[in-house]
């Protein structure tokens, strides 16, 4: 409810940064579980799902971010 | 246990270093399409990674960086997806059989051998066709006409008027159909280069322009649909034997994301000579990058004689800075273009803000700060069908009545589909929708009223009537609906649905037979500060209209004893404030599904206009609980205004 009430600029902002954290709690997983994660994904096999998976689920939530990023400095695709 | 030793230990150095590299990539591929990738092996190796798994983690970060930067392009309508799956599989297998050759030959000559391979490969293709892309752009240049449509060549008007029955199709980027026997050789060597030096692009973009005959916008932005498919194909390659390092791999596509969108970004900006500018620059730098070292693999080879240590090191040297010079050349054009196109953008848009029509009517100053109810600026969105014919009416009669200005938005898509109209189809509904708010115009000069039309292109139609609403500070929005009650009903993704939904004002949706001719108002409330707004606007509305009001209430058989009561209070409440505006109100609570209960009430009382508030829900919450207000929208003929709570 209190999104609808935002104005325009502030709600993307907000969203921007709920995906900005979520990049930034992805990151920090891998960090803090890199031998697991390294060691699971490098299994070789059926384990490639590993990589692969972990490569979509950046991409969305990272790709996401960075585009909602530039929009909210201003730079934007011309009309 | 073996394979622990192919992961090196990363420090923040290594990480800001790749991270760097990633973001100039990125920047170079969401542009060209391809072509950000080659300098990120040697950069990892030059980190201690080994040669196989600096390999298999670029090639991890380049799919899911393709992705993004292939549905970014889509979103601008430069993308061919057909053409990119079609030349993308044939450049899967071209890959797999690179592959081989490189192990073949790593097996009967070793690392130098191997290494002599990839940089003649550079060297040959990158001459070739680098030269070309380059030469083209030169001459595009000199003959002044940077600026002209792009032609199709005399190559690719061959290979289009060359029928092989059974092998032709149709590639919506070229407009003309072409045997899948010449996109398969294309696609293979665009693999077969991938698995070589890592960018396939430097054929599948030329490939795609100079002999198929897409416009070169669309030829890179399809790249990254080739890419993407390479890309997934040799990641599953590579981590099925256990050689990507996901960590290598996710601190490149960090940084490259951020590049992407920018580079895909930049294309809108840029005429089409400029791909072809930063292409050819960017090949020809590499090819003399990867030529400086070639007599070092010689030496290795005892083709030639030997080279003393501090010569090998300064060629690597040489060669490694010349790559980062290229790479760091296509960033610097690009962003210049960008920086230059952005700026351009917002100097035409300052010259075309809008201003009001001469000889218009005064409009009344109010003295409050958005007042809920104050009816001073409309804001019709109209797509000039017949959907929109209520709306348009109806917004005179009330801009008439209120005194208000009355700014019209004519909204055209501008997404893949539509662009795939062609240019002639696009033109003829761009002077539609032209010559439509031409005419709203003349109709709003004649009744005096304030008016101002502006028309503009967006892929999120919902999202554009959105913004000019905040831009022109509108207390409402009145569009149409489309047709269809269950559908409309069902259709979430609908643009009045959406615009409800996200719109700060009100808005007031009008379907085309229903007229607002102010006989009588129902006004719905469940006493919450939402349907209070409503009734504050309804009592501004019905003061200037002299129109009755029936305040409804709706309650379930399944509610409370208290909420019947509740709801008993909020009716009584509600006609109480209206008495007291002066406006002739009634009340009455009824019992079963609200939606369906209003529109009865609205018919049986001969209503034509139902006014809700809306609790502003977006997103998934609309999704899973649903809209009433959309429920009433899709069901009753009549006019329904949906208040905004502040």
């Amino acid at each position: 409810m209190a999104n609808s009430a935002m104005p325009g600029a502030a709600k993307q902002l907000v969203q921007t940064l709920v995906y900005g954290l979520t990049t930034l709690l992805l990151y920090s997983l891998l960090y803090v579980f890199e031998d697991s994660v390294l060691g699971l994904s490098s299994r070789g096999g059926w384990y490639f799902i590993f990589p692969v998976t972990i490569a979509f689920v950046f991409s969305f939530v990272h790709g996401t971010f960075t585009g909602r990023f530039w929009d909210v400095l201003g730079i934007k695709a011309r009309k | 246990m073996e394979l622990a030793a192919n992961f090196v230990h990363l420090d923040p150095l290594h990480i800001f270093y790749l991270f760097t590299v990633g973001v100039i990539g990125g920047l170079v591929s969401g542009f060209i399409g391809s072509g950000g990738a080659f300098v990120l092996t040697p950069a990892m190796m030059s980190m201690g990674v080994p040669g196989v798994v600096a390999v298999a983690s670029n090639i991890c970060h380049k799919f899911p960086k393709a992705l993004v930067g292939a549905l970014k392009r889509a979103k601008y309508g430069q993308v061919d997806v057909k053409l990119g799956l079609v030349v993308g599989a044939s450049a899967e297998a071209g890959m797999l059989y690179g592959a081989h050759v490189q192990e073949t030959i790593k097996r009967a000559f070793g690392d130098s051998g191997s290494n002599l391979y990839v940089s003649a490969a550079f060297v040959v293709v990158l001459a070739i066709v680098g030269g070309y892309v380059l030469r083209d752009a030169w001459k595009i240049h000199k003959s002044g006409a940077a600026d002209a449509e792009e032609k199709v060549n005399a190559l690719a008007r061959r290979a289009q008027a060359i029928h092989i029955p059974y092998t032709m199709m149709y590639f919506k980027s070229l407009n003309a159909r072409v045997s899948i026997l010449f996109t398969v050789p294309l696609g293979f060597a665009t693999g077969m280069l991938a698995a070589t030096i890592a960018v396939g692009g430097f054929i599948g973009v030329p490939g795609m322009h100079y002999v198929l005959g897409a416009p070169s916008l669309m030829a890179s932005a399809t790249e990254l649909v080739v890419a993407f498919v390479m890309g997934l194909g040799g990641t599953i390659k590579y981590a099925w034997s256990g050689f990507v390092d996901i960590r290598l791999a996710m601190i490149i596509l960090a940084g490259s994301l951020f590049g992407i969108q920018l580079g895909a970004i930049g294309t809108t900006y840029v005429k089409p000579y400029l791909i072809k500018v930063v292409m050819g620059v960017i090949m020809v730098l590499v090819l003399f990058s990867r030529g400086i070292v070639i007599p070092v693999y010689l030496a290795e080879l005892k083709i030639i004689g030997a080279l003393g240590p501090t010569t090998v090191t300064a060629l690597n040297g040489v060669s490694f800075a010349i790559m980062i010079l290229a790479l760091a050349s296509g960033a610097f054009i690009i962003l210049a273009a960008l920086a230059k196109g952005i700026r351009a953008e917002r100097r035409a848009e300052a010259l075309a803000a809008p201003a009001f029509a001469a000889g218009t009517v005064a409009v009344p100053v109010s003295p409050q700060l958005s007042p809920i109810g104050r009816f001073e600026r409309f804001l019709l969105a109209t797509d000039g069908s017949e959907f929109s014919t209520g709306a348009v009416r109806e917004s005179l009669r009330m801009a008439q009545k209120c005194g208000a200005r009355l700014h019209v938005v004519s909204v055209l898509s501008h997404d893949v589909e539509y662009e795939s109209l062609g240019e002639q189809l696009l033109k003829q509904e761009l002077d539609k929708a032209q010559a439509h708010l031409e005419q709203v115009q003349a109709q709003a000069a004649a009744a005096g009223i304030a008016c101002e039309t502006r028309h503009v292109q967006a892929s999120e139609i919902y999202q554009e009537i959105v913004n000019e609403a905040e831009r022109v500070q509108a207390d409402l929005i009145i569009m149409g609906r489309r047709g269809g009650h269950a559908l409309a009903r069902m259709m979430l993704g609908d643009t009045t649905a959406k615009v409800i939904g996200h719109a700060r004002c009100s808005v007031l949706v009008v379907p085309r037979a229903a007229e607002l001719a102010g006989r009588h108002f129902v006004l719905a409330t469940d006493g919450s500060r939402y349907a209070d707004a409503a009734a504050a606007t309804v009592a501004s509305l019905a003061g200037l209209c002299h129109t009755p009001v029936t305040v409804v209430s709706v309650t379930m058989p399944s509610h409370s004893k208290q909420r019947r009561e509740e709801a008993k209070r909020a009716v009584r409440r509600t006609v109480v404030f209206l008495k007291q505006e002066g406006v002739a109100a009634d009340g009455d609570v009824l019992h079963g599904r609200a939606d369906r209960m209003i529109v009865e009430a609205a018919q049986t009382k001969n209503s034509d206009l139902i006014v809700i508030g809306s609790h502003g829900r977006t997103g998934l919450e609309r999704a899973l609980l649903g809209s009433i207000s959309e429920r009433i929208i899709g069901e009753t003929r009549n006019a329904v205004l949906v208040v905004k709570a502040a």
